[in-house]
């Protein structure tokens, strides 16, 4: 078994009163995209604080590349790019400046340091605006840069939190965009967020987070199956519905079935495996299919499930 | 290490771009140094010669002896001018006019009463504005007075009441005018340990607003920590130290670069005169470390940047009002001298003061082991603090 | 009026600030007292003394300086720390009588007291002062020098005798008068000198940096929604120039009233005063507009604001007074609103003034208002509307 890029255990702290995380733990494989879903208030930024090694921990482990890392243990942080929630940049400094800061912060230099500098500012395109002041720069162009300076240094994990907030469409899509790259060229990414369209869209593996713990993790799929919930499958069908319900129903993956006028809808396993397999067996009972729309559950019906909250309120 | 002087570099670089920080290290304080010169330079510390009238109303040879050997022979020692007048009535014009500083007259009939054994007086007029003029004037009546007086005391103690040989009375006169006053008074010159007014005030701006230029390094930590900027310091493989260790050299450097430049515009500007370069450099480098462990202190109790310039302006203003920026309080009666010495401003002060006297840099040592206590002190009340500061 | 409810917000707004409270208020008055302990007692040189003879005739010796009028003696302990008070400035000068005064005198010897001052004009002028006091005590121990020669008696029996003939005798003296009116009459006060200049140098130095407020106001479009409401231009600019007429009204009477209450300084003829005040803290008001509406950025109103106030301040005589001035500078000062009412203050503290006597003062110092403002309301209407 490869080393976890990542690996944190039993994860605790608190604020005075408040327990803030409570016991959280979880892994991130090389490569892979681990996101961290939930509410606001559920304790992301509380956990992924402590991972950067920005925040002191009451409790708990965390290891990055094996190695152990702490708020004064420094060499391991260098295998992590951290792109905070606000944006942090020198606001009268300009691009450039401030991506050479923080490589020289993280012991780069030399010719290095110039060729990967400009590879970045081509990577998040802002090539052209590179040696003006960021404070003039747009709030799209800031975040773009706030996720460039996370890259710089060649990081094997990239820790993003919550990078869409507040953020306009176009540029959401962008970031997003971005991510997906990254993660193909094969850059783990801890990703953390309360829209759960982005964990479905770029996660490998989710970890649903509520009130400082972790309910349940695991891919998509898991996750839909670890609280039963199924797919729907909506037919509109030219024919004798009736007929072509009761072959569904003989199917093994459908659980339910159920008629209106010329639709039919199907509580099924996986639709997408099953759905040939469905639709053979409407032919043969003799109808037509002129529609199809399958339903998978998402996680937002997940958390629900795991906490009787919605996500987003 | 290497990581606190990359930090130290980048916020230096973010403050020469921030023109505040230039009018407040350089501009201002060098602008107030020139009002100051141009409104006080021409005073002297030292004072300037009395000038002095002489009426002469008497012509005896009593009054002879005064207006033409004793008047001369305290001109010759220097800082007083004396000249003859016509008239009493013209000698208080010019007293009244500002002409004069004061008048000396010896009225008719002195010379007589003197040998007469009669009362007689020298009138001293002097001008209300001018009191330690009339004061000195009255002093060099006084002294010449008391001679006549010493010898008729002494005629009067020794003579017999009943000789009535007027021969005898002559040489006993003789006698006793040839007794001197057994006291010699013998001038000692002492060294001059104060600055003149332009490098006094050149150097009381400088370290007043050397309070204010090093409140850039710690103040910006709570910046960084608004800006989020902290988060990504506090992300990077470099430890709270070396953030620490950045802040602190930023104070420092800008503190000494704002001061070396006031030094050296001042002194080619306005011919301010700070002294032997190896005590300059001493007493700014300790004063720079006091005054950023002070300041640093002061950041240290705000929460944010904004407060920390109010508490640090606050405190720069009443220490350097104590340290005698504005006026010479080392001067000053009763406790304040003693009081003022609380601040390092003060140390500052006096050290140079010290050193004018062409003693020698080693004199500034006492001021700089001061401000290094200063520094000392503050410095480690402040490092935990700053500690504490630089987390999340 | 909708011009006092721009004003009244001003006045508000710069009193939450609390470090306002600090400059605008406390620090004046603290300013106020350390100069008034500090030289409010006019300037009476200072000779200490170390007397390290225990004799009659040294400490004889220095009741006679001690009783010198218009010097001050401090007695020393120690010659180097009289030394260093010297050579520091503390003390004009110093006078050693040594160990060993009485014996040599006694004995028949001659003594030494020892002089000591910085080079320059004042140290040889005082020592005439304490030439003359050794002279006093001389007509005593001659008297007493030539009995024990001629009448072979003790020195103490000469002295005593020589004290009963001195009585007998008509003194020869010195007697002064002084003419000319004072400039500083000896009946101000010792805080009354450092409370005007204080009160003028602060109300126009806030004044200055209140200029930060007005950019503020600017910058936050705040101008600019005023102006969205139905409130002209004009009554806009009217409402700042009352507003920071009122911060420098509120500053300027708890100055004037607090130093009276805690110091008890004479303020004047409270009508020749208020006047006074008035007319200053428009021209300051006048100032600060001026300067808000030239500037753009706080950072820069600071700065300048500070240099502007300190340095006309001490151009105008605020920080020493213009007695001390060359003829010169004093001409210079002059330029300054501070030197005009500083004179007017000084006509009501120190020569007794009315009202009418500050008028011209008055006058000179609304021109500088009319002008200050009048270019402020002109500049100020353009930059908000644009």
């Amino acid at each position: 078994m490869t080393t976890p890029v990542l690996d944190c255990r039993d994860l605790r702290k608190s604020f005075d009163d408040l327990v803030a995380v409570n016991g959280v733990g979880f892994s991130v494989a090389p490569g892979e995209t681990y996101g961290l879903l939930g509410p606001n208030g559920a304790g992301k930024t509380t956990t992924i604080s402590m991972i950067a090694g920005l925040l002191e921990r009451d409790d708990g482990e965390v290891l990055v590349e094996g190695r152990p890392l702490t708020t004064t243990s420094v060499s391991a942080k260098s295998a992590i790019g951290y792109v905070p929630q606000e944006i942090a940049i020198y606001p009268d400094l300009t691009g450039r400046e401030n991506l050479r800061f923080f490589a020289r912060l993280y012991g780069m230099s030399g010719d290095d340091l110039t060729r990967r500098m400009d590879e970045v500012l081509g990577i998040v395109g802002l090539a052209d605006r590179a040696d003006d002041p960021t404070k003039e720069y747009s709030g799209g162009m800031r975040r773009r840069l706030n996720i460039g300076i996370g890259l710089l240094h060649r990081p094997t994990l990239l820790i993003l939190d919550e990078p869409t907030v507040g953020v306009d469409p176009q540029s959401r899509n962008a970031i997003l965009e971005s991510v997906d790259q990254l993660s193909a060229e094969g850059m783990a990414v801890l990703y953390t967020t309360h829209y759960m369209e982005e964990a479905e869209r770029l996660c490998d593996r989710v970890g649903i987070i509520d009130l400082g713990e972790l309910k349940a993790e695991g891919t998509r799929r898991e996750l839909v199956s670890m609280v039963g919930e199924r797919d729907e499958v909506l037919l509109a069908l030219a024919g004798d519905v009736e007929a072509a319900a009761s072959a569904c129903r003989a199917l093994p993956a459908v659980h339910d079935v159920s008629t209106r006028e010329e639709h039919m809808e199907l509580v099924v396993d996986e639709a997408r495996k099953a759905l040939p397999a469905i639709l053979e067996a409407i032919s043969y009972a003799g109808s037509a299919v002129r529609s199809v729309e399958v339903t998978e559950p998402d996680l937002e019906a997940v958390f629900l499930h795991l906490t009787g909250k919605a996500l987003r309120d | 290490m290497r990581a606190a002087l990359l930090i130290a570099a980048k916020d230096l670089r973010q403050r020469l771009r921030d023109r505040s920080a230039i009018m407040v290290a350089v501009v201002v304080p060098l602008g107030l140094a020139f009002v100051f010169n141009a409104t006080l330079g021409g005073i002297s510390t030292e004072g300037v010669a009395f000038r002095y009238g002489v009426v002469d109303e008497d012509r005896s040879e009593i009054s002879a002896v005064f207006v033409d050997e004793v008047l001369p022979a305290v001109e010759e020692g220097g800082a007083i001018r004396v000249r003859s007048v016509p008239s009493d009535a013209e000698g208080r014009r010019s007293v009244e006019a500002g002409d004069l500083d004061a008048l000396l007259v010896v009225p008719a009939g002195f010379g007589a009463a003197v040998e007469g054994s009669g009362a007689a007086e020298i009138r001293v007029v002097g001008d209300v504005d001018e009191p330690t003029a009339a004061q000195v004037a009255r002093s060099i009546a006084s002294t010449f007075v008391a001679d006549l007086n010493a010898v008729r005391v002494a005629v009067a103690t020794v003579a017999d009441p009943h000789a009535t040989d007027p021969a005898e009375l002559d040489a006993l006169v003789e006698r006793a005018a040839a007794v001197a006053t057994p006291v010699d008074v013998v001038d000692v010159t002492a060294t001059t340990k104060e600055l003149d007014v332009t490098t006094y005030y050149a150097a009381g701006m400088a370290v007043f607003f050397l309070f204010f230029t090093v409140q850039f390094g710690v103040a910006s930590l709570l910046d960084e920590r608004k800006d989020g900027t902290l988060s990504r310091l506090l992300a990077a493989p470099i430890g709270r130290s070396a953030i620490l260790g950045g802040k602190l050299l930023t104070s420092f450097v800008i503190g000494t670069l704002s001061m070396a430049t006031l030094i050296v515009a001042t002194s080619l500007l306005l011919g301010a005169d700070w002294g032997d370069g190896i005590g300059v450099a001493l007493l700014v480098l300790s004063g720079v470390l006091a005054a950023t462990g002070i300041m640093s202190i002061v950041a240290t109790l705000a929460k944010t940047s904004e407060q920390a310039g109010n508490w640090q302006s606050i405190i720069a203003v009443v220490l350097g009002m104590l340290g005698g920026v504005f006026f010479p309080i080392s001067q000053a009666p009763g406790f304040l001298p003693t009081l003022s010495l609380v601040t390092p401003q003060a140390w500052f002060l006096r050290g140079l003061s010290d050193m004018a006297g062409d003693t020698g840099w080693t004199v500034v040592l006492p001021a700089v082991l001061a401000m290094l206590v200063f520094a000392a002190v503050t410095g480690a009340i402040a490092a935990v603090r700053l500690d504490r500061m630089a987390r999340l | 009026m909708r011009a006092l409810a721009i004003a009244g917000v001003n006045v508000r707004r710069m009193l939450r600030d609390r470090s306002n409270v600090f400059f605008v208020f406390v620090f004046p008055m603290l300013l106020i007292l350390v100069l008034g302990v500090s030289f409010g007692r006019g300037f009476e040189p200072r000779i200490g003394v170390v007397a390290a003879d225990p004799g009659a005739l040294g400490r004889d010796l220095v009741r006679t300086l001690e009783e010198m009028p218009d010097v001050d003696v401090a007695r020393y302990d120690s010659v180097d720390d009289l030394r260093t008070s010297v050579e520091r400035g503390q003390l004009e000068a110093g006078v050693v009588v040594p160990e060993g005064y009485d014996g040599a005198i006694r004995a028949g010897r001659d003594a030494e007291v020892r002089y000591l001052a910085r080079q320059g004009e004042l140290g040889l002028q005082l020592s005439r002062t304490v030439r003359s006091a050794v002279a006093e005590q001389g007509q005593r121990l001659r008297a007493a020098r030539l009995f024990v020669a001629e009448r072979a008696g003790s020195l103490d029996e000469g002295l005593a005798r020589a004290d009963v003939a001195a009585e007998a005798l008509e003194p020869v003296e010195v007697v002064t008068t002084t003419v000319g009116e004072a400039i500083f009459p000896t009946s101000l006060g010792r805080f009354d000198l450092g409370a005007s200049s204080t009160l003028l140098l602060f109300i126009f130095l806030t004044s200055m940096t209140s200029a930060v407020a007005l950019i503020e106001t600017r910058r936050l479009g705040l101008s600019r929604r005023m102006l969205s409401t139905p409130t002209s231009a004009g009554t806009i600019v009217a409402g700042e120039a009352l507003g920071r007429l009122g911060i420098a009204m509120v500053q300027g009477l708890f100055i004037m009233l607090g130093s009276l209450i805690l110091f008890g300084v004479d303020w004047g003829e409270p009508l020749g005063s208020a006047a006074l005040l008035v007319s200053f803290a428009l021209v300051g008001a006048g100032a600060g507009m001026f300067l808000g509406s030239l500037l753009r950025t706080e950072q820069q109103a600071i700065g300048l604001g500070i240099l502007l106030g300190l340095g006309l301040g001490a151009l105008g005589g605020c920080m020493v007074p213009m007695e001390f001035f060359s003829p010169t500078m004093r001409t210079v000062a002059h330029f300054t609103p501070h030197a005009w009412a500083l004179d007017g203050y000084a006509e009501l503290v120190r020569r007794d003034g009315t009202i009418v006597d500050v008028l011209p003062y008055v006058g000179i110092l609304l021109a500088y208002a009319a002008v200050l403002l009048g270019l402020a309301s002109w500049r100020l209407r353009r930059a908000i509307t644009g």
